[in-house]
This record gives structure tokens, sequence and C-alpha cells, in this order.
């Protein structure tokens, strides 16, 4: 079963088309959601937890979104970007009431705020009142409450959003860590692409309410890399095996006092930096297809008029329809 | 290995039942009522000048028990006593704790959870609009119950003690029904009404304006038309004045206040209803389109 199945989903606004026949089978432990503002994220999210109508078909862990919302909501999670609390409560009797509202009995959803608070690393400033909170206790209230009902799938709106470095780490960190401990797939809405490379393994990118890219982040990556274009690493001289391999026909040019990026001539192959470094005695330390950033290949999946390319998930998903 | 690596060891998941969606409106309610104990500003000090009405009219009744009344004239041709009059009388005062209750708590509820972003907390689980209204509103009444309701029903039954007999225990049973009648229309009044202005706004500031002013403003000028014209509906759209001429005519005595006088039982209970239904189908309108909205950012 997939976390997310979408099949023509459409949303309009009156004359706005806020999402436009959206197609896509999410499959991963920590999916990255992209988009540019206006993409269509929020209002797949509200699609998704079944708070608006819609056309097509989205379900949600086997679930349909258009029918049985409720159900839905009382097994995911969500961390608002916004701030969502009720004024006057602390963070143990705010992650109580949560559990309650979403079905918990009273002593267990007590006893789950404690520990969804304990894991989100607020035990000593629990009873406090959440009004005094500064901004990362605050986001990690928030991702407590998302918690406390145990979800099997978490939607987490900018969690690292106004995070100093520090907190912002540790909040990565967290995130990182939910699918082993609580056994939950997150679902990261951001804008924040260095966050998405650093916690998600599988992401979807939107744009002007279209999905453009389903698929893992190694597949958006990679999907740009050729066998030719390289990251040798070496221990030391790299200008050496830089002149080596110019005069072996190839382009290189110095990343890093240890890193060469080396585009081979059409007919070499890996084997040429093995036979230039031992010629000129460098020791290679590493050697790998070079893959675009993530920045880049976000910018030319959004910038691409058709939505191409896409992961093996979404072509077996279209291939059934 | 860090505090909350150790307290998850114990982590099992969630394996129990979840109670019935048709249950969150019970949470909800309870909720409303656990935020209002907490301050004594919100709640106990309107409690405790509930608590003093009582206790004041229930003195009087008591000292003054065999006693002629003598304010405001009378109903018809006869004669009342003070231990009669003392119940009707103090509804006015209980009015003034529910307004001031209604102050420091009703009207600024939903427009309170629109500014902190609480219909996103609400609404990201499995709250139905209908589950929120419902709850919301079940526990402000409770809380009004308690300053409008108990009240005049305990002395009722205070009065029931003073009879003499067993045959006027029974003369004077109506008592009951009639207090709790007048105590039910009140608390569901300044339950519904101050909640459907709170729905008007998005700061709590403006929502307590708007409701003060309708009640104290508007109230005032309805009155003074409805005097001017000889209309009781009119007048009744002051609500003190509809809760207390619905008591005037269902204890056939004059209460406080002479605008009262021209207010009939159906104006008044009429008056009452048709501002909680619309105060209530405001609230609703907002709560649902809040939801449509209220996740994942404004669309």
């Amino acid at each position: 079963m997939s976390l997310i199945e979408l099949a023509g989903l459409t949303k309009k606004f009156g004359p706005i088309v806020a999402l436009s026949g959206v197609d896509a089978t999410v499959e991963g432990k920590i999916i990255g959601l992209l988009g540019p503002n206006g993409a269509g994220k929020s209002t797949l999210l509200k699609c998704l937890l079944g708070l608006v109508p819609f056309e097509g078909r989205a379900e949600v862990l086997g679930i349909s979104a258009a029918t049985h919302g409720a159900e839905i909501r009382d097994r995911v999670g969500y961390m608002p970007e916004q701030e969502a609390f009720l004024s006057g409560m602390s963070a143990v009797e705010l992650c109580t009431y949560a559990g309650e509202l979403s079905g918990l009995p009273r002593t267990e959803a007590m006893q789950r705020a404690h520990a969804a608070l304990y894991y989100a690393g607020l035990e000593e400033k629990r009873y406090q009142p959440i009004d005094g909170y500064s901004t990362g206790m605050k986001q990690r209230v928030k991702l407590a409450q998302a918690l406390v009902h145990d979800p099997e799938l978490l939607f987490l709106d900018e969690p690292t959003n106004g995070l100093d470095p520090r907190s912002r780490e540790e909040m990565l960190e967290l995130i990182t860590d939910l699918p082993a401990r609580r056994g939950c797939a997150i679902v990261l809405s951001t804008h924040l692409l260095p966050d998405v490379e650093r916690v998600c393994d599988h992401a979807v990118i939107m744009h002007k309410g279209r999905v453009r890219f389903v698929g893992s982040i190694d597949e958006l990556r990679g999907a740009r890399g050729r066998l030719g274009e390289l990251v040798v690493e070496v221990k030391a001289d790299p200008d050496k095996l830089a002149t080596a391999l110019t005069a072996a026909g190839a382009t290189c040019k110095l990343l890093t006092p240890v890193q060469l990026e080396v585009d081979l001539p059409s007919a070499a192959r890996n084997k040429l930096v093995f036979e230039c470094a031992r010629e000129t005695g460098v020791q290679v330390r590493g050697i790998e297809v070079r893959r675009e950033s993530l920045e880049a290949a976000f910018l030319r999946v959004i910038g691409a008029e058709e939505p191409v390319p896409k992961g093996p998930a979404y072509r077996e998903a279209a291939a059934a329809r | 290995m860090s505090t909350s690596t150790i307290h998850d060891l114990g982590y099992k998941r969630y394996a129990g039942t979840r109670r019935d969606a048709g249950t969150r409106w019970r949470v909800i309610m309870r909720h409303q009522i656990a935020m209002a104990w907490k301050t004594w500003w919100r709640f106990k000090a309107w409690l405790g000048m509930a608590v003093l009405v009582s206790f004041i009219a229930g003195a009087v009744m008591y000292i003054f028990s065999n006693r002629m009344f003598h304010g405001m004239g009378r109903v018809g041709d006869a004669a009342l006593m003070v231990r009669d009059v003392a119940l009707p009388q103090s509804i006015a005062w209980y009015c003034r704790a529910a307004f001031l209750c209604s102050l420091t708590l009703g009207a600024t509820i939903i427009a309170g959870d629109v500014q902190s972003g609480a219909f996103t907390f609400y609404f990201a689980r499995s709250v139905r609009p209908r589950d929120y209204v419902i709850g919301k509103l079940a526990g402000l009444g409770a809380i009004m119950a308690i300053i409008t309701l108990v009240g005049p029903v305990l002395l009722a039954g205070l009065r029931l003690g003073l009879c003499s007999s067993m045959s006027d225990v029974i003369d004077h049973l109506w008592l009951l029904p009639k207090a709790f009648l007048v105590g039910a229309l009140a608390t569901c009044a300044y339950a519904a009404v101050p909640l459907g202005f709170s729905a008007l706004a998005d700061s709590r500031r403006t929502a307590l304006a708007m409701w003060a002013a309708y009640y104290l403003v508007g109230g005032t000028i309805a009155i003074m038309i409805g005097r001017i014209s000889h209309t009781g509906w009119i007048s009744a759209l002051d609500l003190p004045t509809a809760i207390e001429g619905v008591t005037g005519r269902l204890f056939e005595t004059p209460v406080l206040g002479g605008a009262v006088s021209h207010v009939s039982l159906a104006e008044g209970v009429g008056s009452l209803v048709v501002q909680m239904i619309a105060a209530v189908t405001l609230v609703w309108i907002n709560v649902d389109r809040s939801q449509k909205s209220g996740v994942g950012g404004s669309t």
C-alpha cells in the first residue's frame, strides 16, 4: 500500500485552478514536498486531510480523503507552519488535549503527551505555559502535539522556520529519527532545499498546481548524471592528476584542495583516472559520478514545460491508469 | 544515551480503540470548563457574585418571610409577600453576573481561537465543525448554568422550604419548573449570543467591544424605542429586559426595571429564541468556513 495515491486530483477555487489533474503515487520514509509559493502544496495538504472537496481520487494510507477525511486525520499528524496553540495552556495540557481530540482515552492521552514531549526534548519545560516559550520550543511543542496520537504519517509544514542553526539541526535530527523510533512516515513541506537534502529520501515537486516530479532524491539528482562526469577525491596533489588528465583530453576543475571535477572525453572510461593517478603517483580516495545539486535539480524540474522526468513509482501509476 | 532515548525505550504504538468521532464535542466542552475554572477572573469571580446574590436573596426570603412587599406596585389586586418576590427580583442580578462572565469568557472564545490559530489545531484532527460548535456551546452553557440556573432553582427550593404546610408546598410547586425555565432561557441566551459575537471578529478585543456595545448601547436604544412606541418586541431585543419580562409574566410579580412591564411572555421568549438561533447560525457558518481555510495556510 502506498502512503499517498493521487489520480486526476483537481481543485478549483472559482476560476482559479489550484490543483490541476494531479497524478502521483508517493512512497518513502521521509518525503520532501517541494514547490515555490502558490504551487499548490497547502491545497494538496487540505485535500489529503479531507478538509476541502475536490475532483478526482486521493487516498492516504489506503483511505479515501474524499469520503473518510476524519478517519485519515485520526491516523495522520499535522505540524502546522504557523502558530496553532491554545492560549493559557502548558505543553503537557495541550498535548493531552490533542490526544483526546484524536480519540485517545484521557489517561492514555496524558501518558503519550509526556512521551511525545520527552521525545521532542521538552521534558524540563513541559509544565510551563506555552505563551512564554521561545520559537524553538514552540516548534518542538508543535511536533509533539502532532505525534501524540501515534500517527502513521506525519505532515510537517516548514518545521525549521525561524530556528537558529543549532535548533534547526536538532529539529532535523528529531525528524530523521522519527521513522525508526516512532514507525511513522513523514511528508516534509518546505522551501529549504538543504533541509530536504539532509533528511529526505524521496521528493515530490509541485509547480503551478501540477506534480512535476515524484521519486527518490537519488533519482532527482542523478537524472542528469553522466558516466563521464566525475568528482574525484585524492589524498594530495590534485594539480598533478589534473595536468595528466588534461593531457589525456579530459577537462578538470579544482573543487577543493582534495577534490577535482573531471569531464572525461566521450570515449574514455573511469579507468583513465586510475591510469593517470598511477602515472603521477597520486592516491585516489574516491570517485563518483557527478550529480546535480538539489537546487539545480529543483530549478530544472520546475522550469520544465512538461511534467518530466518522474520516478518509476509515477510511471507505474500512470501506466496502470 | 539521552533522557528522551531512555524514555523512548518503553514506547509502544497505541493499539487500543479510539473513541468515536461523535464524542469529540464532550472533550471540547470539558476543556472549555477547565480553562474557565483556571483563572479567578474568568468565571470564579462571577460565580462568587451569583453565590452572593443567592445568599442575599435567600436571607431576605428567610428573614422577611412574613412581610408584605411594597415595591414597584402590585400585579392586579394580589398582595405580594417578600418571600414570593425575592426570587424574580434576583433574576436581574443573575443576568448581570452572566453578562460579566460573557465579557471575560463567552464573547472572546471563537475570536480567541482564530487569533491563536487554534482552528488549525482543532481541524487538523478528526474534529468536525459541528463537534466544535456543540462543544463550545455546551461548555459555555454549563458555565452559564451555574450562574443563571442553579441559583434561581435553589431559591425556588428555599421558597418551598418556607411553606407552612404540605398543601402550601403543593400550591407553590410550580415555582420549580418556572425557575428552571427562566434559568434555562437565561443560560442559553448568555451562552449563545456572546458566542455569536465572538465569531464575528478575528480579534478578541473587537469581538468583546461589539458584544458590549450590542448589550449595553443597543439594548438601551431598544428599550427607549420600545417604551416610546409601546412595542414590546423592540424592548425585548434587550436581553435582560426579555429575560426579566419572561420572569415577570411567569411569576406574576413586578421585577426590577420598569421597561419590562410591556413585554409579553411570547415577545420575551420569541426575542430570546430568535437571537439565539441567529447567533448559533452565525457561529456555524464562520466555523465551517474557517475549517476549510484553517489548515495549511490560507487559500
